[in-house]
């Protein structure tokens, strides 16, 4: 029964996400210079080199908008206990600065307390800021970033707080710049690509949403992506990867249910009929107290002696 | 209160505030406060009465005399006035000794046990006696007495304690794979962990052992679930629930008679009484009512009497011919006799082919016996006096045939005879007693000679068979071989038999041979020996003239009981203190041995050996015995093995004496004795002291690792009571010293079918279900973090929010698991009783072995993937229709949907049976869940610096991998469990699953649960239990000490108690003097009971 029920969406769920286009095009080990290929840290970290690059994917099929743009992580351990518990919920949603202890060591600006760090943490710190231009041709195509975080995080969990003493606003001495730096006019529960990297990613090879093209894609259409690549994963050999993909009712694209419920559905079906055959080769009527352990050692008994 | 002589006046003060040295005034039918010195009392001679049945379980009452010196401080004003000193020895456990001195004035007066009043007595006839105060509180011997009642746990739970040490074992296995490549992890490239500088230690890549070390610690609390705490708690619920509702308020283990329900007094032991492969039994008050009853006889080569025993119902049933039940007749029921044949009753008996014989038997039973008439001269009235049940039988069965014995004085005995002449008629016939030859264990036989009225001069001789028909005469007995056949068959149904036989004397030869008799008896040397040498020349060329059959009335249903517990693969020993013969004969009674069985007898009572006792050197008795017991030791368990391998399928089984027993209880010959007693059907230890029935119980408990069960009812079964693992007490008779000491009281052995196959087999299905099942959840849900943290850097993140995880053990998992534990029945009640091999299961635990561990660790493991990998692997590259992403927070939530669902679920694969009780405990803890979920995501937490969880339900509630997620994966992950339960049923069934088959095709009384399960019932029934419950039994005069415990004192020190004769006279005086000594303990050497068999 479980695998009658369970193919068919399997089968549903396959279909969906066959329909989703999904493009992944890695450019960490692209986007840098041959010189610097031995020591792709130095490159990452020097503040004078372009770090423009510019690649080209190819549409295989028919994309029909909306196009989400995720970039994806790898090696990138967003759940290490140490990185999750670095933020403040409560400064999140209402500022200030209690309950920041965890932000160590991003709570105060160079560890003066008068310079209390607002988003603080490391999450914040590490915001990731590789950005995309895509162009078709000459045209460029406008990506949307509006709306790519949950309501619930835009409405409850972000409050209307402004960015303070954000490390990587600053360029002092001594201060370490993580990754993006934030708007300090643009409060936090606007800023969702801040949104986006603070919920946490619960395996290190992650996706994150970028946003969304508002146009279809037409098959063979050659995109140039201008890839600001300065995200350093390189110091631990961390992936980065632009996807493109479609969605469908389900969702992106996702074997992965539909295979397991086929699989599951399949193997019920399977074992079911092998219990039949079993059964029917081997029949034991039910409730036959013949074949009771005991009543079986008499039959034995009686049969040897016999 | 106690009334406690302060400042020249009774002043009342509770008992704490007694102090030594007061003067203490104790009222009748009170208890005594502490122990005290016994000053006076209002009786005279000093006298007062104590009842000691909460010491030792006697409920006679004992005489304690107060020194004469101190009898005059009854009142007040002479109390005030006692000056004295008392010097005694030191607190001391022994309730029987006690030695110290009183000086008043320059006087110095030796106190002994007789003054001393124990506290735990009562005083009783007495209205009230003063005493000092000599031990108080915990210096009271019976205070000192309180043995720590061993507790006991079961062997289940010890069990647990190796499951709960390996599942630590796999903590921290698990934290240490951890905790060790967290401190290879930990490095500075990760840049985005800040680990550069004001790094906590935990995380600092610069001392790697110390970053393993404390994220040790970590993952100790991280995965502390594992260890199922609220395991403990919710077995100690189940156990609870299942003594209180079910043990405590099963009707069918409740005895109307004495109103006594079944009473567990521990909650432990429950899962053990599924699991018991050994009951030692004590055969007085246990197996049998100590009532022995006039039950068939053979006279003339005929058999009368149409009783039924309980081994013939109980062979009949085998068979299945099924007498028609032949209930012996109620009105006619008087105390020892329980008989009823038209042919023999109301004189019929002259109408019988050989009435004159019949005349004989009955004059032999009225005449030829050492009983004491006491109390009216009526039938209605008379009490016997007798030193054993079976002779105030046969008496009182020549009561009922119409042969009224009535009165005895030193030369005569009076019968009142009935229809001798003519039907209707009485008369008084006084015979004179010439001799009376007594029973001794070597003559087995008891002859009296008598002259009747008329001049006519006869031996009545009644004894065993053998000894009786050595010396009957050659011709004239043309009932020999009948009556022989008789015999045997009154044995196999296992009553007591006696032979009855007469001679008729000639005056002449009568005159020579009692010369002879008075010279022997005034023989200073050897007399016993002479006496029986001089009885041998008149005990011959006897007729026959028929045998009588008593039984010893066993407990109601104890052969059924036996035998269905044998069913069930239970061995039964009975270890007793009586002969040796009683006890084989109760063996036969109920039904665990029987004549097609080979018999091992070791029994000290042989001739080489009483040879050598009589040279009266103990060492070399020793050495004898020693070396018979182990020659016949080795010889038995030679033979044994040899039928063993020969297959013959005989059965065997194994007696031995008290005396041998002592022998091959030594370290060389356990092992022998063990091997021997483990083949054995059947174990019959007899003449056994308390502490050997002790001995022989830890000898298989810790011999044979067996779980084993005692059960008695006397304060001699206390001892063996603790050794074993589990304590049965009867309960519902005075003496509750058993009751105390045990883990169980139920009112009659037969009860044990109940306790056993089906609470104990039910209990320890359950608990073993319960048990496994808390390993499984706990394992599980712990691996499913183990698994995350392979993918956190091995950092101790956790995937479920804190109050998840707290609450998953307490709140959304365990109440389906307590039901199961009360509730879950593999078969109906019935069906445990009519098939008592499923009990096997138990004692093989089949269901708590470490395969079946093994099976419940594989599917928490391949679980735990599948409820990780599955809701990670859903969300990992999924985008919701927006394309937004989820979190780690919205997997771990979503895992733990899935995991609560699941192991919700599990459930009604691992019960056999569903409620409503387990569908509403099930849904409930899932809708629990997720009312928490909502509640708890709902609203921001402000003790929660981290709003982890904050809205988290509704985003994932809002994406369809949720849905399709929590419809897979239990449905994946149940399916290994599925599939084995399926494979099992289907092809390699436990017994229960083919009697659940059945009971689905022909359906079960649904009545019979009710009454014994539905909790409806009970409330009423315990109202009316307790109702009636405290009423006290009042003790208005004096018991008599039964045999069992006379054989008791003497086997306490370990002798082996000769059979004493005695003669009437004696007799009378004895009582006085008993009386007197028995107070004393056990120094006083008590007269054995001669019971004849």
């Amino acid at each position: 029964m479980v695998g009658v029920i369970f193919i068919p969406i399997g089968i549903l769920s396959l279909l969906a996400s066959n329909r989703v286009v999904e493009i992944v095009h890695r450019y960490d080990d692209v986007c840098i210079p041959a010189k610097y290929s031995t020591d792709k840290v130095r490159f990452i970290q020097s503040a004078d080199l372009s770090k423009n690059c510019t690649q080209t994917i190819t549409i295989p099929r028919h994309m029909k908008q909306p196009v989400y743009v995720y970039y994806e992580l790898d090696n990138y351990y967003q759940n290490h206990r140490r990185y999750v518990k670095s933020r403040s919920d409560t400064q999140l949603q209402n500022g200030g600065v209690s309950n920041t202890q965890n932000c160590k060591p991003e709570q105060n600006l160079l560890g003066n307390a008068s310079l209390p760090i607002i988003p603080c943490g490391l999450i914040a710190w590490s915001l990731f800021n590789d950005t995309y231009d895509f162009r078709d041709g000459t045209t460029k195509i406008s990506v949307n970033k509006t709306g790519i975080s949950w309501k619930s995080d835009r409405e409850h969990k972000f409050g209307n707080v402004k960015p303070e003493n954000f490390p990587n606003n600053l360029n002092e001495s001594g201060v370490w710049i993580g990754g993006a730096s934030l708007d300090v006019n643009k409060s936090l529960n606007e800023d969702e690509d801040l949104m986006v990297w603070m919920r946490t990613a619960a395996l290190p090879n992650f996706r994150k949403l970028y946003g969304r093209i508002e146009t279809d894609l037409q098959a063979n259409t050659v995109l140039n992506v201008i890839i600001h690549n300065q995200y350093n994963t390189y110091s631990f050999d961390g992936k980065k990867r632009l996807v493109l993909s479609t969605t469908s009712w389900l969702g992106g694209k996702n074997d992965f249910l539909g295979i397991a419920y086929l699989a599951v559905g399949s193997l019920s079906i399977f074992l079911a009929l092998v219990f039949l055959g079993a059964h029917l080769k081997n029949r034991r009527s039910l409730g036959d107290i013949n074949y009771l352990s005991w009543n079986k050692k008499q039959q034995q008994n009686g049969n040897t002696r016999s | 209160m106690v009334d406690v002589l302060r400042d020249g006046h009774w002043r009342k003060l509770p008992w704490r505030r007694l102090v030594v040295g007061d003067i203490v005034k104790v009222h009748k039918d009170s208890f005594f406060p502490a122990d005290l010195l016994f000053l006076a009392s209002t009786n005279q001679d000093g006298v007062c009465y104590v009842e000691t049945s909460n010491l030792d379980g006697e409920t006679n009452l004992k005489i304690r005399k107060a020194l004469e010196r101190t009898w005059d401080y009854v009142d007040e004003e002479r109390a005030k006035e006692f000056q004295g000193e008392i010097q005694c020895e030191q607190p001391n456990n022994s309730l029987y000794t006690f030695t110290g001195n009183l000086i008043i004035g320059k006087q110095t007066l030796p106190v002994t046990p007789n003054q001393l009043l124990l506290r735990g007595c009562s005083l009783r006839n007495t209205e009230f006696i003063v005493g000092v105060a000599v031990f108080t509180g915990h210096e009271t011997k019976v205070m000192m007495n309180a043995m720590n009642v061993p507790s006991k746990r079961s062997t289940l739970e010890r069990r647990l304690d190796m499951l709960i040490l390996i599942l630590f074992s796999i903590l921290f296995i698990m934290c240490f794979i951890d905790s060790i490549c967290s401190g290879i992890f930990i490095n500075r490239k990760y840049w985005y962990l800040g680990l550069t500088s004001d790094v906590e230690d935990q995380f600092n890549p610069g001392n790697r052992f110390l970053v393993a070390c404390l994220t040790f610690l970590t993952f100790v609390t991280l995965f502390s679930p594992i260890i199922p705490i609220s395991l403990y708690v919710s077995i100690e619920m189940i156990k609870v629930f299942q003594v209180t509702q079910f043990i405590n308020k099963d009707v069918k283990m409740y005895h109307k008679e004495t109103n006594t329900p079944a009473l567990a007094r521990t909650s432990n032991l429950n899962e053990e009484l599924g699991q018991v492969e050994y009951i030692f039994s004590d055969k007085t008050g246990t197996l049998t009512r100590n009532l022995m009853e006039f039950f068939k006889c053979s006279i003339g080569g005929v058999i009368y009497g149409k009783g039924v025993t309980e081994i013939e119902k109980a062979a009949a049933r085998r068979n299945g011919t099924g007498i028609e039940e032949m209930e012996s007749p109620a009105e006619s029921h008087e105390k020892y006799f329980n008989f009823d044949d038209d042919r023999l009753m109301r004189g019929a008996w002259r109408n019988e082919p050989n009435p004159e014989l019949c005349k004989e038997f009955f004059r032999c039973l009225a005449v030829c016996h050492t009983v004491l008439p006491e109390g009216d001269e009526l039938p209605e009235k008379i009490v016997y006096q007798a030193a054993s049940p079976d002779e105030a039988a046969l008496v009182t069965a020549a009561k009922m045939f119409g042969f009224f014995f009535f009165r005895r004085t030193p030369t005569s005995i009076r019968v009142r005879e009935s229809h001798v002449e003519k039907i209707g008629r009485m008369q008084d016939v006084e015979y004179e007693i010439l001799n009376v030859l007594e029973f001794n264990s070597t003559r087995k036989r008891q002859s009296v000679i008598c002259r009747y009225p008329n001049g006519r001069l006869v031996l009545y001789c009644k004894g065993a068979d053998s000894v009786i028909y050595e010396r009957l005469m050659e011709r004239h007995n043309p009932f020999k071989d009948t009556n022989r056949d008789h015999l045997e068959y009154f044995g196999a149904a296992g009553l007591r038999t006696l032979c009855l036989a007469y001679r008729d004397l000639d005056i002449n030869a009568y005159e020579m041979w009692n010369e002879k008799f008075v010279q022997a008896k005034s023989a200073l040397r050897d007399r016993e020996k002479k006496l029986d040498e001089v009885a041998e020349l008149i005990e011959k060329d006897l007729i026959l003239i028929g045998s009588t059959a008593i039984e010893d009335k066993l407990q109601e249903g104890v052969p059924v009981c036996i035998e269905t517990l044998a069913k069930g693969g239970i061995k039964i020993w009975v270890l007793t203190g009586d002969k040796l013969e009683t006890a084989i004969n109760i063996a036969y009674a109920c039904s665990l041995m029987n004549n097609g069985m080979k018999q091992f007898i070791i029994n000290s009572d042989t001739k080489e050996i009483r040879d050598v006792e009589d040279r009266g050197d103990a060492l070399e008795t020793a050495q004898v015995i020693e070396r018979y017991v182990a020659e016949r030791l080795n010889e038995s368990l030679r033979q044994a093995v040899e039928s063993e391998q020969t297959q013959t399928g005989l059965e065997l089984a194994l007696v031995i004496d008290g005396r041998c027993l002592m022998y091959a209880l030594d370290p060389e010959l356990r092992g022998t004795l063990l091997k021997l007693s483990v083949m054995c059907k059947a174990v019959v230890c007899c003449r056994v002291s308390p502490l050997q029935k002790a001995q022989v119980t830890s000898m298989i408990k810790d011999g044979a690792k067996k779980i084993t069960l005692s059960i008695g009812d006397g304060a001699n079964d206390v001892s063996m009571i603790q050794a074993a693992h589990i304590g049965v007490g009867i309960s519902g008779l005075e003496g509750m010293q058993a009751v105390m000491a045990s883990d169980f009281a139920i009112a009659q052995f037969r009860f044990l079918t109940d306790l056993l196959l089906v609470h104990g087999r039910l209990s320890y299905l359950r608990i073993s279900k319960v048990v496994a099942y808390f390993f499984y959840k706990n394992l599980m849900f712990t691996l499913t973090q183990f698994w995350f943290n392979l993918y956190t850097g091995f950092s101790g993140q956790r995937f479920y929010d804190d109050w998840f995880q707290s609450l998953y053990n307490v709140v959304f998992t365990a109440l389906p698991v307590i039901i199961v534990g009360i509730f879950d029945k593999d078969v109906s009640i019935t069906n445990s009783r009519k098939y008592p091999q499923l009990y096997k299961a138990g004692i093989e635990n089949i269901f708590f072995r470490w395969r079946i561990l093994i099976i419940w660790a594989i599917s928490a493991v391949y679980q735990s993937v599948i409820l990780f990998f599955f809701p990670i692997k859903a969300i990992e590259e999924g985008k919701n229709s927006s394309g937004r992403m989820l979190g780690l927070w919205d997997a771990g939530t979503m895992a733990f949907t899935c995991v609560v669902v699941t192991v919700n679920l599990r459930l009604f694969l691992a019960c056999n049976f569903i409620t409503r009780w387990h569908l509403i405990s099930i849904f409930g803890s899932i809708l629990a869940w997720f009312i928490f979920a909502f509640f708890y995501s709902g609203f921001r937490n402000p003790l929660d610096k981290q709003g982890n969880i904050y809205q988290v339900i509704f985003v994932i509630m809002g994406t369809w991998y949720f849905w399709y997620a929590i419809v897979l994966v239990p449905v994946a992950s149940l399916a290994l469990d599925f599939l084995h339960e399926g494979m099992r049923r289907w092809f390699a069934p436990y017994d229960y699953h083919i009697i659940q088959e059945e009971e689905k095709i022909k359906g079960v009384e649904r009545d019979e649960l009710l009454l014994v399960e539905s909790p409806r019932q009970a409330p009423e029934q315990s109202l009316e239990l307790t109702g009636l419950h405290g009423e006290m039994s009042k003790h208005t005069g004096y018991s008599f000490d039964s045999p069992c415990f006379d054989s008791f004192f003497a086997s306490q020190e370990g002798v082996s108690m000769s059979q004493r004769s005695y003669d009437i006279a004696r007799r009378a005086s004895m009582r006085v003097s008993r009386r007197q000594s028995s107070d004393l303990g056990s120094d006083s050497p008590p007269p054995g009971h001669n019971s004849l068999i």
